[in-house]
């Protein structure tokens, strides 16, 4: 192709036919794209021919690739620590922080994104942030948060009180 | 299945189809109000693991759906396992007998009321697996007040009043890891119990600002169930994964320490004043429940007197003799370790009184001493000997490190010990000679070879300087097999003896002792008639026995008689040299073997150094000193000529009678071998007799092979010697008289022609004055008696002394260079009627002789001969008999052809006189058969 240059590019489209075209290291950062440009040869990459991204529409892909580009850099996750994982949760950084602040749809929209990319240190961050809209809210208060309706009968939600009365409070 | 069931129990609880309905379609559908993201259930649990505890259970409360993914066994099975109390095994046994009950119940309850059942059945399914039998009982007290889960609520003060009231029963709070059980489905359960126990100290812990703050100090008085429920709370920290548990477990940690200290200090004050049974052992106990003991154990054995015992710092040069470097003393060693086994088991009881697990100090102890005392004392010995010399230096390693080992073999251990002190003493007696041992394995080697090679070597060196004196006085015809007998005997029981390593251990083994050496004795009273055949022995458990010093200097005895006796071969090798080679090869191997019994790796390689040692001692004693003796009596066996011998008054030809002698010296060395093989290298297993790929039985092969293979070859020039030698006695003793009576030496040299053959009346009659004396004694002539006693001293040499196919071969060998010699003597010979008798006397002693070998493969041949010789006793008037017996073929079982035994009938004195009428008889008789 005429327009390739070191930083190699790739193309995605959103589920609503919008191309990006982003820098391939970007690109890799989804093991989604990755799995699927080591399938596919160099030669068949081009804008005609864009990596279709299904599930996924315009704007929470420009989000995503916006947080792909940040994080380009990120050293790879190692993968056997699964089990270590859990102790090392550590604190959202502040970038991803200002990141995530977007209305109650878009982050679902991205945390589904992510999943379906396979990005997991985006999932990550979606999941701590909603984490921490849960952290602290009486089940009332999540409900309303997530717009959740309270499919419990009044005995049944005592009953759920009372035998978690363990947890209650610290 | 999942959510239809739980729509189920809703709908059940509801009885209202639609609104179920309409649920089970809203939590499928994507588009209704819950977001997206939240029915992922993946995302779902990745959200939940990041939520603490609390926060998860209020979450459940929220809707159904939450409460199903947060009720979910694995998250809490996962929490318990962290902590380590959940049991996989319990949980599947639990299971299983729940399994069992649930369906006796079902089947009650077919039986009883079907409705009831099923209502159960439906609820207990939609909550997670419970024991079901016991939720049966309870079912209908539940089912009244409306409870659906079979969790009892336990009884816990919330926070705003917090557990300060502990002390009504602080056993809830103190032993709640040991309640907890495996219950698959109960694994909430089980974890609330802990949480509600635990979780009200732990985030007070986490917030407290000063180590007087926390409530745990308030609530628990004494240090020992403080201890308790720290360690408690770091084991629940385990448990606590939601953000910043790094900072909670660290705030844990910290907390700890304080209060570990604080117990520290008492302790140690307590140990300041030897306050074994009172402050020591109380705090031990609190540092054990906090965390093992080991800061305590770490404290007391940093604290311990035993390493500023003065007594303890002595000088290990104490060892070293100052007027022979080579020597070395083990004896100050001795006492120096025990002097520390005194004192370390002293420390036993007192361990005892203090720790709770005595055993983990006790090692700690020991440890620590074998690093401190016992590796500070001998490394600078080990040192400081191989400086000084080798010798001493391999005496050293090998004798300290048998004391080391007996060293921790009689510790005495803390009664709640549950190692085997055998393999701890010999991983700690590894752990000290570990830096020291490639060393030693190499230089025990090294040092063997160098001191072989210089055996050797001096010996080849003064064998050349008195090479000149090669003439040399031969015994011949000792009684070999009862003196290489007896000399092994001694060997054997000095090989039996163990390395004199450590002269003053006189413990327990003396007993041990007569019976190995009643047991050689009668395994060697068997007589052993040919290499192959090892020697069976017995009493090899006499390992450890005490040195005794009489076998060694009987051996002593012996080997220089022996050499005194083989004064002969003392030009060719020497059976001293053997022996020292011997000798040292088992010192060496005796103090390397000690090694083998670590095991692992350096046990290996401490077994395959003695394979070595094993090894070199043959290179050398075969390469270097046997197989040159054998080519030097070989070469000189090849040069023989009897006419340039000296003397051939003695019985024998030299050079044979040598190498007979050599072969039966390296017959004797090849049993030494064997037996030593067999004592040293098979016995205690560093060569394994049946792995035909072990280098010590390779080595062992090729020296006998190389043994052989020059016995072989000296044999085949021995014999050409020998029958040198007994062509020579033909052509110089044998009388023309002896077979021929009347002849006269005057007429011969022109009568054998002519009609020289006298009659023989005259012959007979006048019976030559110069003829010998023996001439009409009935009997053989001396040339054959002189000639069956060569051949037979000879043959009987060799008896016992090499194998017995090869002994075979050598014997066939011998008897038909003996015939041909003979045929061919006889030929030159001029035979009378009356020299046939002493001929016939001749030929039957050579038969007898033969037969005494015992080999059916020459005996024929003589018995032909024997019978041959009876055609010169046929007068000659039966010359047509004589003819007959000519052709009889039968006669000499084929031996000889007709054709031969005409010619030897030619060799008749009167042999003119009959030719006619033979050959008449002989080719009439063809003809008629024609």
């Amino acid at each position: 192709m005429a327009e390739s240059k070191p930083a190699q590019k790739i193309w995605i489209r959103s589920n609503d036919d919008k191309t990006f075209e982003i820098d391939r290291d970007v690109g890799e950062r989804s093991v989604l794209i990755k799995n699927l440009l080591e399938d596919v040869g160099d030669s068949d990459l081009s804008e005609e021919n864009a990596i279709p991204i299904q599930n996924v529409n315009e704007t929470v892909l420009r989000k995503v690739i916006e947080w792909c580009e940040h994080h380009r850099n990120d050293p790879p996750a190692s993968q056997d620590e699964e089990s270590d994982a859990r102790k090392k949760t550590t604190e959202i950084e502040e970038w991803d922080q200002k990141f995530m602040q977007v209305d109650q749809e878009m982050l679902f929209e991205i945390i589904l994104a992510a999943n379906y990319l396979d990005i997991k240190a985006l999932l990550d961050v979606g999941c701590k942030t909603v984490a921490n809209m849960i952290k602290g809210k009486s089940p009332e208060e999540i409900r309303k948060t997530f717009n959740i309706t309270n499919d419990f009968s009044p005995e049944e939600e005592e009953q759920i009180r009372r035998e978690n009365e363990w947890a209650e409070d610290r | 299945m999942y959510r239809s069931k739980s729509t189920a129990a809703r709908g059940g609880n509801r009885s209202s189809g639609i609104l179920n309905a309409l649920h089970a379609t809203s939590i499928v559908d994507p588009r209704a109000n819950l977001p997206a993201a939240l029915l992922n259930v993946e995302i779902l649990v990745a959200i939940l693991d990041y939520l603490p505890v609390a926060d998860q259970i209020r979450f459940a409360r929220a809707s159904w759906r939450f409460q199903e993914m947060v009720y979910d066994d694995t998250r809490w099975v996962a929490r318990l396992k962290a902590m380590g109390c959940w049991n996989e095994l319990e949980a599947r046994q639990r299971f299983e007998d729940m399994a069992r009950k649930r369906k006796e119940a079902a089947l009650r309850a077919k039986a009883g009321a079907p409705g009831e059942a099923k209502t159960n059945g439906t609820r207990q399914a939609s909550s997670t697996l419970f024991d079901v039998a016991e939720e049966e009982e309870e079912s209908k007290k539940r089912a009244a007040s409306g409870l659906q889960d079979g969790f009892q609520t336990m009884t816990i003060g919330t926070t705003s009043a917090p557990v300060r009231n502990a002390s009504d029963d602080p056993s809830k709070y103190l032993d709640v890891f040991k309640n907890v059980k495996s219950i698959r489905g109960g694994a909430r359960q089980e974890y609330g119990k802990i949480y509600g126990a635990l979780a009200p100290f732990y985030y007070d812990l986490i917030t407290a600002q000063t180590h007087a703050d926390p409530i745990v100090f308030e609530a628990f008085r004494d240090p020992e169930s403080q201890a308790q429920m720290l360690a408690n709370l770091k084991r629940f920290a385990k448990s606590d994964w939601a953000e910043a548990s790094l900072d909670r477990d660290e705030k844990i940690q910290h907390m700890m320490s304080i209060f570990e200290s604080a117990v520290l200090r008492e302790f140690e004050q307590g140990y300041e004043f030897w306050d074994v049974d009172g402050r020591m052992r109380r705090y031990a106990n609190v540092l054990h429940i906090l965390d093992g003991s080991r800061s305590g154990i770490e404290l007391f054995i940093h604290k311990h007197p035993i390493f500023e015992d003065k007594t303890l710092m002595v000088s290990p040069v104490n060892c070293m003799s100052r007027e022979n470097p080579d020597e070395i003393s083990l004896e100050p060693s001795q006492q120096f370790l025990d002097l520390i086994l005194a004192k370390l088991n002293d420390q036993t009881p007192i361990l005892e009184r203090i720790f709770p697990q005595p055993s983990i100090a006790f090692w700690a102890l020991a440890d620590k001493i074998r690093d401190d005392i016992i590796m500070e004392y001998t490394t600078p010995l080990f040192d400081e000997a191989h400086e000084r010399s080798i010798a001493a230096y391999l005496k050293a390693v090998s004798g300290v490190f048998e004391q080391t080992l007996q060293f921790f073999q009689s510790l005495q251990l803390p009664n709640d010990s549950e190692l085997d002190l055998k393999e701890k003493a010999k991983e700690l007696a590894l752990s000290v000679f570990e830096p020291h041992l490639d060393l030693y394995l190499q230089e025990e080697l090294d040092f063997f070879t160098k001191q072989a090679e210089s055996e050797v070597d001096a010996w080849d060196k003064k064998l050349s300087e008195q090479d000149s004196s090669l003439e040399s006085f031969y015994m011949a015809n000792f009684n070999r097999s009862a003196d290489k007998k007896d000399f092994l005997s001694s060997f054997k029981k000095v090989v039996m003896m163990p390395v004199t390593v450590l002269p003053n251990f006189a413990n327990n083994s003396s007993s041990s002792k007569p019976t190995a050496v009643t047991a050689n004795g009668s395994s060697v009273g068997t007589p052993q008639p040919s290499r192959p055949q090892t020697p069976g022995f017995g009493g090899l458990d006499g390992k450890t026995g005490l040195p005794e010093d009489a076998p060694k200097d009987e051996l002593a005895a012996k080997a220089a008689l022996m050499a005194t006796k083989l004064e002969g071969i003392k030009s060719l090798f020497s059976i001293e040299v053997a022996l020292n080679l011997v000798h040292s090869a088992k010192t060496s191997l005796g103090r390397a073997a000690v090694f083998i019994q670590l095991g692992g790796q350096v046990g290996e390689e401490a077994r395959e150094q003695c394979a070595n040692i094993f090894v070199v001692l043959l290179r050398i004693l075969g390469q270097g000193h046997v197989k040159g003796g054998f080519q030097r009596a070989v070469e000189s066996l090849s040069h023989y000529n009897p006419r340039e011998a000296s003397s051939h008054e003695k019985q024998g030809v030299a050079p044979l009678v040598m190498f007979i002698e050599l072969v039966n010296v390296g017959d004797l060395i090849s049993q030494m071998v064997d037996v030593f093989y067999e004592q040293q290298l098979a016995a205690p297993k560093i060569a394994d007799k049946n792995d035909f790929l072990d280098p010590a039985g390779l080595a062992k092969k090729k020296f006998e092979q190389m043994l052989d293979e020059n016995v072989a070859a000296g044999l085949n020039k021995g014999i050409d010697a020998l029958m040198d030698e007994v062509e020579y006695l033909q052509a110089t003793m044998q009388l023309p008289t002896d077979y021929n009576p009347g002849y006269d030496a005057s007429e011969s040299s022109t009568g054998i022609l002519g009609s020289g053959a006298p009659n023989p009346f005259a012959s007979a009659a006048a019976p030559a004055p110069q003829a010998a004396p023996g001439s009409f004694n009935i009997g053989p002539t001396p040339t054959a008696q002189r000639i069956v006693e060569l051949v037979s001293s000879h043959t009987k040499m060799l008896t016992g002394t090499t194998e017995k196919s090869m002994l075979d071969v050598f014997n066939a060998e011998v008897g038909l260079r003996l015939f041909t010699a003979i045929c061919k003597h006889l030929k030159r010979q001029r035979i009378s009627i009356d020299g046939a008798v002493p001929l016939i006397a001749d030929m039957t002693i050579y038969f007898e002789y033969v037969r005494s070998l015992r080999n059916p493969d020459i005996l024929p041949y003589f018995r032909a001969l024997r019978e041959l010789s009876q055609i010169y006793l046929i007068d000659p008037s039966h010359a047509k008999d004589m003819a007959t017996v000519i052709a009889d073929g039968d006669r000499f079982s084929g031996v000889f052809r007709a054709e031969e035994v005409y010619e030897y009938a030619q060799r008749r004195a009167d042999w003119y006189q009959v030719r006619r009428s033979v050959e008449r008889a002989m080719y009439g008789l063809e003809c008629s058969v024609m």
